[in-house]
């Protein structure tokens, strides 16, 4: 993730990428013989804020050294500005550490929630929002990959920094987050299929303020599924929504005064999707214009560490339904 | 008018623009080997001159297949995209960074100049990544260089998207210049490069005083602008005024979203296109789209 937003940056007019930390030393040689010679790379984090005049540091680091890099960045330099790949943490623990943390910045604050900038996502959350689909009753989610297909030895496969429900998961967790409030988990499973420190599948019950019910599941071992998909299907009295990252249909049965009856289908070509330069997908490019929007204009945005660490919370939640023992 | 029409890979390695959902479907009645050849066919019967493909797995099978057919011509053109990019995100999730370097460097021939870089393992490695570039390509086309019909020629070979607009946004001019030399010096084929900021591109090489002459660019061009950035009006300018080199469009149809006739509507309102690139799925596909793309044709 750190030179997809490296790249997306560097092409964007306000933003400059000037330092890179990287421990391995083959891959900063690798780095310093490919890219500019204007960048500075540094071993150590607070060194290289020290010695340099950065406006803002990307934390694409494993997520169990998220919270270590933003308490000891913040130690450092108080004017930083900083953006956190998700999940915020490994934990809610950590994740609260880092808002005590965030509290004492005067630079802004957000995490990497991309989906949130899908505008498939943000038309659904219209719909769900204006009351078009009735009283909620319940929905199912789920987020696929076929990213783990048998045991890898990257810091995803090690217990306390990987897993599904900490790599996949949390980008359905925000989206439900987003569009229907926190909400408690009433039970959870988790299960290994390949890796033997961690989970590849995990199936959660949830349960939101507002009655609406039903369960998401995360797995990054569905061999059919070639690139990681988002699934949300939710009904109400008066009608459904299903939305994908492709695709968002609505069906309007009537029974309520906010829409009329009838199908509606959004596809992504619907939608204006040109940024100023993509890589991957636009929402990364979004992602990263509104972080730098927000740094200019010194405003906290939406998706800053405090909406994230409840992304956190209910991870925790799912973690302790499915191992009451805490194995 | 186009000079080339080429086949595009997707509907048989399983991407579809459109939705995830429909490239599962896809996947699920992708046909035989066999059975893609004679869509290769029909579509050659229909005007199509050339196949554009990624170094999937799959294509190997088909262009080793290809040698069979009858219809391929001494003109016929490949047009081969690398690397398979999500091969090697795949690597990267299982392994890291590291690991996927290590698997890249495992998999380079032990003879010739790559040798000499790998010598002595990873740690004492001489980081010569534009020699590393040139050895990396040629082992990614010997084998499909050693199964392709005879009669077909080696058009354009052209990098990923995923590095092109990674060397443009970290302005890594001797990369680009580094391909287009190993291109011109070790094989009798244009180099080319696949981009999803056209408008970028041309600007880059235009402020580092690259030359597009006889370089090829693959690059989205449909009637909503999809995947044009900045912006289908930035894209369309930027191609009204290019002076040299090649551009072969991609995405006429939006991955599905538009009808063959409104993709053509739009494509003839574009100057200095020199070819268009579609995949189809079935021989009826291949010859309602071919058909009529080939008036487009300079004959």
């Amino acid at each position: 993730m750190g030179i997809l937003h490296a790249g997306i940056l560097n092409s964007l007019p306000d933003a400059c990428v000037t330092a890179i930390c990287e421990k391995d030393s083959f891959l900063i040689r690798a780095a310093r013989s490919l890219l500019p010679k204007t960048i500075a790379f540094y071993k150590d984090p607070a060194k290289m804020v020290a010695n340099e005049e950065l406006g803002a540091v990307f934390i694409t680091t494993p997520i169990r050294t998220h919270v270590q890099l933003i308490t000891e960045l913040a130690r450092t330099s108080k004017d930083l500005s900083l953006f956190v790949e998700k999940p915020l943490a490994a934990s809610y623990e950590e994740a609260r550490i880092a808002c005590e943390t965030a509290n004492g910045l005067r630079g802004i604050h957000m995490v990497g929630f991309q989906k949130r900038f899908s505008p498939i996502f943000q038309k659904a959350r219209e719909f769900i929002q204006n009351g078009s689909l009735g009283d909620l009753i319940f929905f199912r989610a789920y987020s696929f990959s076929s990213d783990v297909l048998r045991e890898g030895g990257s810091w995803r496969f090690r217990s306390g920094s990987g897993g599904v429900l900490l790599d996949l998961a949390p980008h359905v967790l925000d989206l439900m987050l987003w569009l229907f409030g926190e909400p408690a988990v009433v039970a959870a499973l988790e299960k290994r299929v390949y890796s033997s420190e961690v989970d590849d599948y995990v199936h959660a019950v949830l349960s939101f303020k507002t009655g609406l019910k039903g369960h998401v599941d995360a797995c990054w071992s569905i061999r059919s599924f070639r690139l990681p998909e988002v699934s949300i299907e939710v009904h109400g009295k008066n009608g459904m929504l299903r939305v994908t990252d492709d695709f968002l249909k609505v069906r309007i049965d009537g029974g309520g005064a906010a829409a009329v009856a009838g199908t509606q289908t959004f596809n992504k070509q619907s939608f204006d999707s040109s940024v100023p330069f993509l890589l991957a997908d636009p929402e990364f490019t979004k992602e990263d214009e509104a972080f730098l929007l927000a740094v200019r204009e010194s405003r906290i945005p939406d998706l800053n560490f405090f909406e994230a660490a409840k992304v956190n919370a209910i991870i925790d939640q799912i973690d302790a339904k499915a191992n009451p023992t805490g194995e | 008018m186009l000079k080339s029409l080429l086949l595009g890979d997707n509907p048989w390695i399983g991407v579809s623009h459109l939705s995830q959902s429909r490239a599962r479907e896809t996947t699920e009645r992708i046909p035989s080997v066999e059975a893609i050849v004679e869509v290769i066919e029909r579509a050659v019967l229909c005007g199509a001159t050339g196949f554009t493909f990624s170094t999937h797995p799959n294509n190997f099978q088909i262009l080793k297949a290809l040698r069979q057919a009858e219809t391929i011509r001494h003109d016929f053109e490949l047009c081969p995209v690398l690397p398979y990019a999500e091969g090697y995100v795949r690597i990267t999730n299982e392994k890291g960074m590291i690991g996927l370097v290590r698997d890249v460097l495992s998999k380079l021939p032990s003879s010739g100049k790559a040798k000499a870089l790998v010598k002595g393992g990873i740690s004492a490695m001489r980081l010569d990544p534009l020699s590393m570039l040139g050895a990396y390509v040629d082992m990614e086309l010997a084998s499909y260089l050693n199964v392709k019909p005879e009669n077909a020629n080696l058009g354009v070979v052209l990098l990923h998207e995923v590095v092109t607009d990674l060397a443009i946004s970290f302005r890594a001019k001797h990369l680009f210049e580094s391909f287009i030399g190993h291109m011109r010096d070790h094989y009798d084929a244009e180099p080319g490069f696949v981009t999803r900021n056209f408008a970028s591109f041309v600007k880059f090489f235009k402020d580092e005083g690259l030359s597009l002459k006889d370089v090829t660019i693959m690059t989205p061009f449909n009637r909503i602008g999809f995947q044009m950035n900045p912006s289908r009006e930035s894209c369309e300018n930027h191609l009204v005024h290019l002076s040299e080199g090649s551009v072969i469009a991609t995405s006429i149809l939006a991955g599905g979203y538009l009808g063959p006739d409104e993709a053509i509507e739009y494509l003839r309102t574009l100057p200095n296109l020199s070819g268009v690139a579609v995949g189809v799925s079935s021989k009826e596909h291949a010859e309602q789209t071919y058909s009529k793309l080939r008036p487009l044709l300079s004959t």
